[in-house]
């Protein structure tokens, strides 16, 4: 981690561009969550987050974690939001301009979501996380074979676990949504 | 370059709340159901972001993020499920209508 003192001597153009370039990301995902809170209609709430979400695959690119920027990009990006848009479609008339956006708790929701954005933030930025000294240099990202193998390994028992989870939900949303049958 | 940890957290809090913000006053079931994916991709944040400060050699935080992207895949399979039966019984997906079981 670098200090954020401007005569730090470490700090290159190169650095500073791809500083600019987080800055920017962040930014973009944080609009993109403020549209999909806020926007009216609801086919533009999941364009917004469409932008939030590919702004943290971004971030996890960022992170160095390349294989989850690409499996958020996927399933996110590629499967849960076509999911959502499908919804939004399939339910259109309801999602009108002229319903109202928020439910009646909107002031007092607005005040805790505030109070603790704000608190979390501000423990964030001012407590001193333990960074390792500049001399010695960052922990190596953790390799993709390194994270295959402690899948298949260590992690082995909660990924099947994953996988019977997926199943049921297969089957489970495949019996609640599909059409009764007539009485007759 | 190594991302700067503090601002990096200060991100994925704002995520959080504005994600919190929607979750609690949005009317429409589907927009609660999207303010919740922000919720757990704040989360997801955080954990990828120590394990990649603090250099677990297992990956145990990004296998983390990966359980949770697979939860949150199902959990929005079942909760779509769940809506598009509620709007073909009662023709609403407004939260506070949903009342059936209110005594």
């Amino acid at each position: 981690m670098f200090a954020m003192s401007p005569g730090n001597p470490s700090i290159g153009p190169l650095d500073l561009a791809a500083r600019a370039a987080f800055y920017g990301v962040a930014c973009a995902t944080l609009i993109g969550a403020a549209i999909t809170v806020t926007a009216r209609n609801l086919f533009r709430a999941a364009l917004g987050l469409a932008l939030a979400l590919f702004g943290v695959a971004v971030l996890y690119l960022f992170l160095e974690a390349e294989f989850l920027a690409v499996s958020q990009l996927l399933i996110y990006v590629g499967a849960i939001l076509t999911l959502i848009i499908f919804g939004v479609m399939l339910t259109a008339q309801i999602a009108s301009p002229t319903q109202p956006r928020f439910n009646r708790q909107a002031g007092i929701s607005l005040a805790l979501a505030l109070a603790v954005g704000l608190g979390l933030g501000w423990i964030f930025l001012t407590s001193g996380w333990p960074s390792p000294s500049p001399k010695e240099p960052p922990p190596a990202p953790v390799p993709l074979s390194a994270l295959g193998r402690s899948l298949i390994s260590i992690y082995l028992l909660p990924f099947e676990l994953l996988s019977i989870l997926l199943l049921g939900t297969l089957v489970g949303a495949i019996v609640i949504a599909r059409k009764e049958k007539d009485p007759e | 370059m190594i991302v700067p940890l503090p601002q990096l957290l200060a991100v994925s809090a704002g995520l959080f709340a504005i994600g919190l913000f929607g979750a609690l006053t949005r009317k429409n079931a589907i927009g609660i159901l999207m303010s919740i994916e922000l919720i757990l991709n704040s989360a997801n944040l955080n954990l990828v972001a120590f394990n990649r400060i603090w250099g677990e050699p297992s990956g145990l935080g990004q296998v983390m993020a990966l359980f949770v992207i697979g939860t949150a895949a199902g959990g929005a399979v079942v909760g779509l499920a769940l809506i598009l039966t509620i709007f073909r019984h009662r023709q609403t997906i407004s939260a506070d209508e949903i009342k059936l079981l209110k005594g």
